[in-house]
C-alpha cells in the first residue's frame, strides 16, 4: 500500500522472536502477554521506520523518481537489525516452549496445538486488519492514501502520519507472527530473513498492494510446497515458492488478482 | 476572507506564476479565467499547498497559509475539489463521504454531516454502495462537491468543474455551485468554461502569463472590448445571452 517494499519485515519477525522469548522464558511472563509485547514492541519499532529513514529520502529526492532506492534503504536497515540482534542477543539459537503445549490426534495424522494457535490467531488478525480497513477512520484513510494521495490530503489527512502508521501495523503483525511461531522455529537473528523473500514471492503473486491477493497468494504458495514434496524429493521443497513467483511474473507480471492497468 | 498578494510560484526552476494578487470575500463566488496555460491550476496548488510559492503572501483570515500541507488548510475550513474530482475511484459513494469528514475529528462527528450532504444531494443516498468510479461524469462531479461539503468548509477551490463534463451535467454542476454559495461559502473557480463562470460569479480575475490581466464584476469584463476580443473571443458566441 505504501509503493515501498519493506525488506527488513522479517527482522521484524525476529524481533518478535527474541521479545517473547525476553517475556516468556526470561522474565516467566504468562505467553499471551509476550504475544502481546512482541506486537507492541514491532509496533513502536516501526513508527521510528517511516520519519527516520523513509520520509528523509522522500524529501531529499522531491520529484525525482525513487528507483530501487527504497529497496536499498530496507536492505540497509534489515542487515543493521540483524548484526544489531547479533550483537545484542549472540547467535544461539533461542528456545521458546510452545504457548499451546500438546499434540491433536487425528486418525491420519498429529497436528501440534502451537500449528493450530498459529492458523488461528492469522484469521482473527487477518479479519480484524479486514475490518479496520473497511471500517475504520484511519483505515479508511489508509486506504485513500493509497488510491489517491493528493485528493486524501485535501480531506485533512497527514500522509506522513499515514505512512508510519501503515508501515507500524505492518511490522507489528511480523512481530506477532514471529512471537507465535517462535516455538517452532527457534529463534535467531537471521530467522526472518528466508521469511522476507518468501513474503516477496507472495506479494508479486496476489498483486503489489492487494490485500485479497495476498492471502489467496499465501494459500496457494504454501498448498503447492506441501503437495509438492508427493513428486519430488523434500529438499526441493523450499525452492517451490520462487519457481511459482518466477512463472507468475513471466505470465501475469501484474499477479493473480492485480488489474494490469493499475500500476 | 482569502488574501493572495504578489504571489509567484512555478515548478522547479519555472516560473508560472509572476506576481499575481486577488482576494475572495466571505460569501463571494470569485471566478479565475484566463488562456491555457496561464497558470490557473498553478495557483490553486499553489494556495492550497500542493506547491510552494517562490515568493508572496497567502492568507486565510488572520492565518498564514505559506509552508503549511494541504492537509492542515483542509483543516482550517478550506475545501478542494481537484479538476477531475480527485475521487477515491474504488471506493464506495459513503466511503468517500465519511472521508470528507475526515477532518471534522472522529466518525461520531462524520456521522451527522455525511447525512445532511445526503439530504442535499438524494442521488448519492441511493447509490451510497456504489463504487464511486462506476458513476457517471455528473454524478462524479456532484460527488466531489458533496465531499468537500461534508467538512463544512467556510471556502472552496474548484479547480474546473466543467471540464470533460456533457453541457447538462454542467448546468446540474453550477447549480450546485450557486446552491453551496447560498449556503455562505466561499468559491474560488478556476474555469474554461467563460460564459458559465460568468453566470454565477461575482468577481471576475483574467489571468494572462502569469500575471493578473483583469480584476472586476462579470458585468465591467463583458463591457470592455480589449478584454473581450481577448478572451472571449469576438462578441458573444451564437446562442449564449452576452
Amino acid at each position: 500500500m505504501l509503493d515501498v517494499i519493506n525488506v527488513a519485515h522479517g527482522e521484524f519477525f525476529a524481533v518478535g522472536g527474541y521479545l517473547i522469548f525476553a517475556a516468556v522464558v526470561l522474565m516467566h511472563w504468562p505467553g499471551a502477554a509476550g504475544v502481546a509485547l512482541a506486537g507492541l514492541g514491532a509496533f513502536a519499532l516501526g513508527l521510528a521506520v517511516y520519519p527516520l529513514l523513509i520520509a528523509p529520502l522522500k524529501r531529499r529526492l522531491g520529484r525525482r523518481p525513487a528507483g530501487s532506492l527504497y529497496l536499498v534503504l530496507t536492505l540497509g536497515l534489515s542487515t543493521f537489525m540483524q548484526s544489531s540482534l547479533l550483537a545484542l542477543a549472540g547467535g544461539d539459537y533461542r528456545r521458546v516452549p510452545p504457548l499451546a503445549p500438546g499434540i491433536l490426534e487425528l486418525s491420519f495424522t498429529g497436528v501440534s496445538y502451537q500449528r493450530l494457535l498459529v492458523v488461528g490467531m492469522a484469521s482473527v488478525l487477518l479479519t480484524g486488519l479486514f475490518v479496520f480497513l473497511a471500517w475504520h477512520r484511519q483505515g479508511l484513510a489508509v486506504r485513500a492514501v493509497a488510491q489517491n494521495p493528493d485528493a486524501a490530503q485535501a480531506m485533512g489527512i497527514n500522509l506522513d502520519r499515514i505512512f508510519s502508521l501503515t508501515l507500524a501495523l505492518g511490522v507489528a503483525l511480523a512481530g506477532i507472527g514471529g512471537a507465535l511461531m517462535a516455538p517452532l522455529f527457534n529463534v535467531y537473528p537471521a530467522v526472518g530473513f528466508p521469511l522476507t523473500i518468501k513474503a516477496f514471492a507472495i506479494t508479486i503473486l496476489g498483486g503489489m498492494g492487494n490485500l485479497l491477493g495476498a492471502l489467496f497468494a499465501s494459500l496457494l504458495v504454501g498448498m503447492a510446497e506441501s503437495l509438492v514434496v508427493m513428486v519430488i524429493p523434500s529438499q526441493w521443497q523450499n525452492g517451490v515458492a520462487f519457481v511459482v513467483m518466477i512463472a507468475v511474473l513471466l505470465l501475469r507480471p501484474q499477479g493473480l488478482l492485480g488489474r494490469a492497468s493499475s500500476r | 476572507m482569502l488574501e493572495v498578494a504578489e504571489l509567484r510560484s512555478g515548478y522547479g526552476p519555472l516560473e508560472i506564476l509572476q506576481g499575481v494578487s486577488l482576494q475572495v470575500p466571505p460569501g463571494i463566488i470569485v471566478g479565475v479565467i484566463g488562456p491555457n496555460g496561464a497558470g490557473k491550476s498553478t495557483l490553486l496548488k499553489t494556495v492550497y499547498g500542493y506547491l510552494s510559492p517562490f515568493a508572496g503572501r497567502v492568507t486565510l483570515g488572520d492565518r498564514n497559509l505559506v509552508g503549511l500541507r494541504p492537509d492542515q488548510i483542509a483543516r482550517l475550513g478550506a475545501g478542494f475539489v481537484a479538476q477531475a474530482g480527485g475521487l477515491f475511484a474504488d471506493m464506495t459513494v459513503h466511503e468517500n463521504l465519511t472521508l470528507g469528514g475526515y477532518a471534522l475529528g472522529s466518525r461520531r462527528a462524520a456521522g451527522p454531516a455525511v447525512d445532511a450532504v445526503y439530504e442535499q444531494f438524494p442521488l448519492l443516498r441511493d447509490r451510497r454502495r456504489q463504487v464511486a468510479g462506476s458513476l457517471s461524469g455528473g454524478e462524479q462531479r456532484a460527488l466531489a462537491l458533496a465531499r468537500a461539503l461534508v467538512a463544512r468548509p467556510r471556502l472552496l477551490l474548484l479547480d474546473e468543474p466543467s471540464a470533460a463534463l456533457a453541457p447538462c451535467f454542467i448546468e446540474d454542476v453550477y447549480a450546485a455551485i450557486v446552491a453551496l454559495n447560498r449556503m455562505g461559502i466561499a468559491l474560488l473557480i478556476v474555469e474554461q468554461n467563460v460564459e458559465m463562470i460568468l453566470s454565477v460569479a461575482h468577481r471576475v480575475f483574467v489571468l494572462d502569463l502569469g500575471r493578473n490581466a483583469f480584476d472586476g464584476a462579470p458585468g465591467e469584463l463583458r463591457a470592455s472590448d480589449r478584454i473581450r476580443r481577448l478572451y472571449l473571443g469576438e462578441g458573444p458566441p451564437a446562442g449564449i445571452p452576452a
